[in-house]
């Protein structure tokens, strides 16, 4: 039996055994534990090391607000920081450790800070590091070197660097109603709502469902208020309308009712199932959302309050109650209302013994002077906790009187000797979902508190989340949201009985007892009491500098605790009340959010990406792939012990003496059909295309708005109406949205449709002198000879029975070919080519040697069109008609655009036979060291087999003149430099004879 | 007929296609996957104030009878058809040829007809959790009511463009482009582990 377990009750199964190690040393739980309550009834009192100070901590809550007992887990390789261990549940194998320690939790280092304790008061980091320190270290430099030394010493756990292996998926949902938490008002709603028949997603970021049912002693409908829940649970789950996603935290609320959610899958499992994700992001879009998401205890602030030991009632009665695990055996509660009293019983009943209720207020309900007299407990009124003792344990506290109204204290100091001081300083309904949909929370003076805001969105609230903190309003609240939710109307049914501990749900209007020592508002930054009184004497009155001078509330626990108590000292501090002051709104998330839920599943493998129809033919050929936005190309077709270049010049220079084949099937393809498709395509391209005849292409340059050159390709004329225009590659899609664009938008008259057809064509590009011969040998129902495929025609015949479409067009400048069949007999038509070849010496090639040919043509591509440069830079200006306008016609001709001194296109020869860099920049200066400004830069290289030299394509201030002299590459990055000639970008066959045959 | 010596269509799923069953199957298989690898994809696209006509020649050549209505279709086993966007329709024949009926139909003061039978792969997904499965890739009420039968959707998976039409209460036929095809495959073989999946 562990020390703290009590002998019966908890909803954990003492049957089953769990064994953890925490901080290296091995313990037992039961199943159903978190491992707070396992470390709980194992006696850990010690969870963490506070963040600035590191004082030692203990627990504060039970549940999601927890900001002290912060654990790393330990999943083999893969740690994961900064986890309440409120919130893990345990299982066999559970790996956690303690943080901001060195060397242990129980002796740290850093525990020296409390030493230094005004020094690193609210605005350390602003004062030390902003202003002028004398020497050379100031400013950002001091802060630079003493940075490593402060990031070590403060802070909270360390986020693994080993890749995390485990799954995440993202999944989407649709309901009409969303109820987000389950206790008596969400499992009431939701009940409500799936009774009308209406589609029901009940969310509740705790394992069990029930809420405070769970824990709150109460009976609801003559039975346990936790049968009662469970009970409603399971009426839920025979619903075919009822989604239920138990850990399952609701972190943001986002516009058009869409709501994020983070799904714990497997974290409370040894091994997930074989596919289960780790965690599960829903983005669930809800028709109306039910918030019943309950409310947080507030600590009191007083000197001492985050000793271990001190505990938030309500979190010693969950504890007790839900775990069968007692905080101590003598157990002090200090508070400023009702709902403590009802902790004191259910602790007593527990087995704990209550030492003393201490009550700020003077005057005590008979109803609270009977429930004090229930636990044993000895009453006193009038009074507050001005101190704690004990080192990281608490062994007592000091009480003397107070008076509500004035907050002065007075008397002799008493002391009392506890193991567990237990507080409750009011509750604040956990309003952030509300506020992140956009309204400002209002101020309740009744209850203490901020109430959630008129919505602004389409959600109800109910039950504590709308300040109704009994079980009764719960009830009715729950049903009656869940009832308006689904659109339907209340039918006279009765509501469930409770039998609940009576109690004013108002607090006495106290939050901090002044006293010597340091008293926490904001557990989990180290903020103090002082802290922000100094932030008031300082100047940052405003509520928002308030947050970012003292960082309170900015924590991983979004100042869950402390936002109240800290906005209520600061209103004190400037004498107005609190609705004065206001408070920050919350933004999501609601609670950390692992990245890996947010990237889901998108990297690695399942990364979309696109093959062509030949891609298993390239791989098995020893095709080297290289992926070209999300498709993959062969780069070249490597033999044994071949580098990169000495392929790709063997297969350029085997192309340009016989004959080569490569895989264009990624080209973009768009087909243009309709009465206007002509006229559209003269719109849409500078030069003319409806006067393109049927079966000929023709090469088309686009501009963009900006007169700005777009995109290249050729476009064929199928039919009369019907066109199918190639892009290049990379900008497939964005020319495609260009179109529909202008269709969608500007000429919505013109009967033109566009359909991406790129995926329906293999498109297999064979050139070279012995192209021609080799598709004569293997193309039926057509000839392929001069007369009948001229340079730009198109024939339809047939390749090993699959009919095909050809046109004679040449990017390499060969007399060459593109050869296009359904996308399903692509394999099927290129071996058919390979094996035409093999008598011709024909060889495959990749984008290299296609890159290589290209440049000693001098053909553009991406590299040239980059979004910088006009027609005219590039030499394409004889293809902007003078007849007709056309999209970017009205914005070339612009001053900037045709200064004389813009960089255009011309080639590069390395005269000192090294090889050139893209991105290497182009100078005048002969001095390496001091080369001067930049001329322009390279755009693409590459030794050419034609030239037998290493050339390159360049955009070069003025180039065209600066034709046939000499300028200098400078690369410093690369250690480049050395003299090149500037000439023609035409290096190879300029007047196109080889092309034309 | 030179059709007849035509090779079989290439599938682009290739290595991934890994027939029987997988993932978490100890139970029961909860989804099954498959390609449909239908002879004809087409689409049909009516000018503005044509659609209504165009209808109407589907119900003609396929004996489709498609609703009136964004994103309404039909599906008769062998041949299916949905609208996907404003006079915009996707028509799926499980024979060859459809395209060559349509010709001389669909004139051009009513439309145009673009063959996509080679350029879209068709991969179903049925079984008790294909909406569970479908709803991790798509932001798309998939609950009968709202995406009845024969009914199309337009969406996509990260950059993968799919038309969706569902053709049984628990059976989706999803259209991707080719090229993303076992992209897209793979995903969703993944995505099927956890509930156990069959291959057929």
């Amino acid at each position: 039996m562990s020390p703290r377990r009590t002998e019966t009750g908890g909803r954990i199964d003492r049957l089953r055994t769990i064994r953890f190690t925490f901080d290296g040393a091995a313990y037992t739980g039961h199943a159903g534990d978190t491992l707070a309550s396992a470390l709980l009834a194992n006696g850990v009192t010690l969870f963490g090391r506070s963040f600035k100070y590191h004082r030692p901590r203990g627990l504060l809550a039970a549940g999601v607000e927890e900001p002290n007992a912060l654990v790393t887990m330990l999943r083999g390789e893969v740690r994961e920081p900064n986890i309440p261990a409120t919130m893990v549940e345990i299982y066999d194998g559970l790996v956690a450790v303690s943080q901001n320690r060195t060397p242990s939790l129980a002796w740290d280092i850093g525990a020296l800070n409390q030493l230094g304790g005004k020094l690193l008061s609210a605005g350390f980091y602003y004062k030390t590091f902003m202003g002028p320190v004398i020497g050379p270290l100031k400013g950002t430099r001091f802060w630079m070197f003493c940075e490593h030394f402060i990031r070590r010493a403060a802070g909270l756990g360390k986020a693994g660097t080993a890749p995390d292996p485990a799954r995440y998926e993202r999944m989407n949902a649709f309901c009409d109603v969303l109820v987000v938490g389950s206790g008596p008002a969400g499992l009431m709603a939701a009940k409500a709502a799936a009774d009308q028949g209406v589609r029901v997603i009940l969310a509740d970021l705790e394992a069990h469902f029930g809420g405070s049912a769970n824990w709150s002693g109460e009976i609801i409908d003559g039975m346990p208020a936790a049968d009662w829940a469970q009970r409603a649970v399971g009426q839920l789950e025979g619903n075919d309308n009822v989604r239920l996603l138990p850990r399952t935290t609701v972190w943001g609320y986002y516009d058009g009712n869409t709501l994020a959610a983070l799904e714990r899958v497997t974290d409370h499992k040894e091994t997930p199932a074989k596919g289960e994700p780790r965690q599960r992001y829903w983005a669930i879009r809800a028709g109306t959302v039910v918030l019943a998401t309950g409310s947080f205890e507030r600590p009191l602030v007083f000197p001492g309050n985050d000793r271990p030991g001190v505990m938030l009632a309500h979190a010693a009665e969950r504890y007790a109650v839900e775990y069968g695990v007692l905080p101590g055996q003598r157990i002090a509660l200090f508070t400023n209302n009702d709902s403590a009293y009802r902790s004191a019983v259910a602790l007593k009943k527990a087995g704990a013994t209550i030492v003393a209720i201490i009550d700020v207020r003077a005057d005590i309900s008979n109803d609270m002077r009977r429930l004090a007299g229930e636990a044993e407990a000895e009453l006193l009124d009038g009074h507050a906790v001005v101190a704690t003792e004990g080192g990281k344990a608490l062994t007592g506290l000091k009480v003397q009187r107070f008076d509500a109204m004035s907050g002065a204290l007075s008397g002799d100091e008493r002391s009392i000797h506890a193991d567990s001081l237990l507080m409750s300083g009011g509750w604040s309904p956990t309003i952030h979902l509300a506020s992140q949909a956009g309204a400002k929370a209002e101020w309740d003076p009744a209850r203490q508190a901020f109430l959630p805001p008129k919505p602004t969105q389409r959600w109800l609230g109910a039950g504590a989340f709308t300040g109704s903190f009994s079980t009764a309003e719960a009830i009715a609240e729950g049903r009656a949201a869940g009832v308006s939710a689904a659109g339907g109307t209340a039918a006279p049914a009765a509501l469930p009985t409770v039998e609940a501990a009576p109690g004013d749900p108002d607090p006495a209007p106290v939050f901090e007892i002044k006293a010597k020592g340091k008293s926490f508002v904001d557990f989990q930054h180290d903020v103090t009491a002082e802290d922000v009184r100094l932030a008031h004497r300082e100047g940052f009155i405003s509520v928002e500098h308030l947050k970012r001078y003292t960082t309170l509330g900015m924590a991983t626990d979004q100042g869950k605790n402390s936002n109240v108590p800290g906005l209520a000292i600061m209103a004190e501090a400037l004498g107005k009340p609190i609705p004065e002051v206001g408070t920050t709104r919350f933004r999501p998330p609601y609670t950390a959010v692992s990245i890996g839920s947010l990237a889901a599943e998108r990297f690695g493998d399942l990364k979309p990406e696109r093959l062509t129809p030949m891609h298993d033919w390239h791989i098995a050929n020893g095709a080297t792939m290289y992926s070209a936005g999300l498709w993959y190309r062969p780069m070249i077709y490597g033999l044994p012990g071949e580098t990169v270049e000495q392929a790709y010049v063997r297969e350029a220079k085997a192309t340009r003496e016989s004959a080569g084949i490569v895989d264009v099937s990624t080209l973009g393809k768009i087909a243009v059909q309709g009465p206007d498709a002509a006229e559209f395509l003269d719109r849409v391209y500078t030069n003319m295309f409806s006067t393109l005849a049927v079966g000929k292409a023709r090469y088309g340059l686009m501009l963009r708005e900006d007169g700005l050159a777009f995109d290249d390709g050729t476009t064929w004329r199928l039919g009369e109406q019907e066109f199918l225009m190639t892009t290049t590659t990379a900008n497939a899609g964005k020319v495609m949205q260009h179109l529909e664009y202008f269709l969608d938008v500007i000429w919505p008259e013109l009967k033109v449709t566009v359909t991406s057809v790129t995926d329906e064509w293999a498109g297999a590009a064979i050139g070279g002198p012995n192209a021609r011969a080799i598709l004569a040998s293997c193309v039926t129902g057509t000839a392929v000879d001069n007369a009948a495929l001229p340079f730009m025609g198109i024939v339809h015949g047939r390749i090993a029975g699959v009919p095909v479409m050809i046109c004679r067009l040449s990017f390499s400048g060969e007399m060459a070919f593109e050869v296009y069949s359904g996308a399903g007999y692509g394999t099927h038509v290129w071996e058919a080519l390979i094996e035409a070849g093999k008598p011709f010496g024909l060889v495959t090639y990749g984008l290299e040697a296609l890159g290589t040919m290209r440049i000693e043509k001098g053909h553009v591509t991406g590299a040239e069109i980059d979004g910088r440069t006009t027609a005219r830079d590039l030499h394409l200006d004889w293809m902007l008609s003078k007849k007709k306008p056309f999209i970017g016609s009205a914005m070339m001709d612009r001053e900037g655009l045709i200064a004389p001194d813009r960089l255009e296109l011309v080639g590069l020869i390395a005269l000192d036979n090294r090889p050139l860099n893209g991105g290497g920049h182009i100078v005048e200066e002969l001095d390496e060291a001091n080369p001067h400004d930049s001329l322009g830069h390279i755009t693409a290289c590459c030794y050419s087999p034609a030239l037998g030299k290493y050339i390159a394509l360049a955009l070069v201030k003025s180039g065209k003149a600066r034709q046939g002299t000499r300028a200098f590459v400078s690369d410093p990055l690369r250690n480049r430099f050395g003299p090149v000639e500037i000439v023609s970008n035409h290096f190879y066959d300029p007047d196109g004879s080889r092309m034309h045959g | 007929m030179a059709e007849q010596y035509l090779p079989e269509r290439q599938s682009p799923l290739g290595p991934e296609y890994h027939p029987g069953s997988h993932g978490n199957f100890e139970h029961g298989v909860d989804v099954i996957l498959s390609e449909m690898r239908p002879g004809t994809i087409l689409q049909l696209a009516a000018w503005p104030g044509e659609e209504r006509q165009l209808i109407e020649i589907i119900g003609k050549v396929t004996g489709l009878a498609l609703p009136d209505g964004a994103g309404g279709g039909v599906s008769s086993g062998a041949r299916a058809a949905f609208g996907f966007a404003p006079g915009k329709f996707t028509v799926v024949d499980e024979a060859e040829g459809l395209a060559a009926a349509f010709a001389g139909a669909i004139t051009p003061a009513i439309g145009t007809l673009t063959d996509l039978s080679h350029g879209r792969t068709a991969i179903r997904i049925a079984g008790p959790r294909a909406e569970w499965v479908m709803a991790k890739f798509f932001a798309i009420d998939f609950a009968l009511p709202a995406f009845p039968l024969g009914a199309g959707r337009s969406t996509n998976h990260h950059d993968v463009f799919a038309q969706i039409q569902r053709t049984g209460a628990d059976q989706f036929d999803i259209y991707v482009f080719r090229s993303f095809a076992r992209s897209f495959w793979k995903a969703l073989c993944h995505a099927s582990e956890e509930v156990g999946y069959e291959v057929q």
